[in-house]
């Protein structure tokens, strides 16, 4: 039994090694995923607080860059450096997810209803807890984030932890899903 | 050449280092020291008297710069807005020393108290110093003000309380702690009936937020609006906007 565990772990590490690796198989996959990275971190950093965010591009939208600055150092002084860091690993992680989803839906294999449909949960789910205090100041609720423990920062961390399963779960997205209980097919992969 | 959907060592690198650049640009922004301007203090700060040609209530108000300056930049703040230190460490003195002291603009500090509980008690303790200070030493309530708003930018959440506040009054040169205090017990009704009619003028204007800011021309007539902590920049072409009107 623990052998079996042990196993599935390592195969779950490996999937989530593949995936993390695979935007590094073309330049293009390369520059898309830093791309989604960038825009994933602008777009969290400027949801940290919405009403600046609108009062600002609302006037010039060109103002974005000192808009990402000054909420940068906001969210440093008000999380510090983990609650930073949270920010910055789930845009790296989004670049991959999506780059990683890019390619499961063009393919279009067998295998990529049950991928996308392992990976998109994922990143949904993960976005929202990620950046669930601009979410919910947006929505109203600007003190729902305090009440939660550590102040959303549990939140967060659940929420990278669930991207991080979704990919694993997904793993290489040049690879056949043979089914739940199988294993995949590396033959599979363009060579 | 194997380049084509394989791991390259370049793509690699250059991925490391991408990454690397990305984490360093971010802590850079994080920890980057705002350019606050602590040495600036404006040469004038009278007390305002009656209402401005846009209508707001200045009677009693502290205003900084020339009473004859033909702009007005209608200031409203909230000591707990974050975005208030923010424009007060990085934008206030460079408007003052290119405008204020060039005797164009005067800036009427209004308070429209929204952000939290201690907002209205802050609010109170502002106008308490400036009627103990606006005779004798007007820059004192300058210091005072922008004392407050450092504290707040080197504290978490919670540091507003009556303490935080009686300690800056202590330590802030011309300012009598129990005079200001005496004030609050006594003419506290009075100061919150004047800061419900700065609210009201905020509201008027279209302003619903902190920073909020009217820009005035009192020869003209004209005005714009701003809301938020902009750059600079944008200060300054509302402000010649309505200049050139």
């Amino acid at each position: 039994m623990i052998g079996v565990d042990r196993r599935r772990l390592r195969r779950s590490a490996a999937d989530l090694r593949a995936a993390l690796v695979y935007p590094l198989t073309t330049d293009v996959r390369l520059f898309g995923a830093g791309l989604v990275t960038i825009g994933t971190y602008v777009l969290l950093v400027l949801s940290t607080y919405p009403q600046f965010t609108r009062q600002l591009l609302e006037r010039d939208v060109t103002d974005v860059t000192y808009g990402v600055s000054v909420l940068t150092r906001e969210v440093y002084l008000t999380r510090g450096w983990l609650g930073l860091a949270l920010v910055v690993v789930y845009s790296l992680l989004t670049g991959v997810a999506v780059t990683n989803a890019v390619t499961l839906l063009r393919h279009r294999r067998r295998s990529g209803a049950t991928s996308i449909a392992g990976i998109l949960p994922g990143v949904l789910a993960a976005g929202c807890a990620s950046c669930g205090a601009g979410v919910l100041g947006a929505l109203g609720f600007v003190g729902a984030m305090a009440v939660l423990p550590y102040d959303g920062t549990l939140l967060r961390v659940g929420g990278i932890a669930l991207l991080l399963v979704f990919l694993a779960r997904a793993g290489d997205p040049r690879t056949c899903s043979i089914g739940a209980g199988g294993g995949t097919d590396r033959g599979a992969s363009a060579e | 050449m194997d380049d084509e959907d394989t791991i390259t060592r370049r793509r690699a690198i250059l991925a490391g280092g991408a990454t690397l650049g990305f984490g360093a640009g971010v802590a850079y922004l994080a920890t980057r020291s705002p350019s606050t301007d602590s040495t600036y203090e404006p040469a004038t700060i009278h007390e305002g008297s009656g209402a401005s040609g846009l209508g707001i209530e200045l009677s009693g108000r502290p205003i900084v710069g020339e009473p004859d300056a033909q702009v007005d930049l209608y200031y409203w703040t909230d000591y707990l807005c974050p975005f208030c230190a923010r424009f007060e460490a990085n934008t206030l003195a460079k408007i003052g020393r290119n405008y204020v002291d060039a005797g164009q603009v005067r800036i009427p500090f209004l308070l429209y108290p929204n952000i939290g509980e201690y907002s209205m008690p802050a609010a109170v303790w502002d106008r308490c110093v400036w009627e103990q200070v606006r005779g004798d030493d007007p820059n004192a309530y300058w210091n005072w003000h922008g004392e407050v708003f450092d504290v707040q930018r080197s504290s978490g959440d919670g540091w507003a309380d009556d303490a935080t506040f009686a300690d800056v009054t202590e330590r802030v040169a011309d300012v009598s702690l129990s005079d200001v205090e005496s004030c609050r017990e006594t003419r506290g009704d009075a100061i919150r009936d004047q800061l419900d009619a700065d609210a009201s003028a905020a509201q008027s204007a279209g302003i619903r937020g902190t920073p909020g800011f009217v820009v005035y021309n009192r020869e003209t007539d004209q005005a714009g609006r701003l809301v938020g902590a902009h750059p600079y920049d944008n200060f300054e072409t509302a402000i010649d906007r309505v200049l050139a009107t």
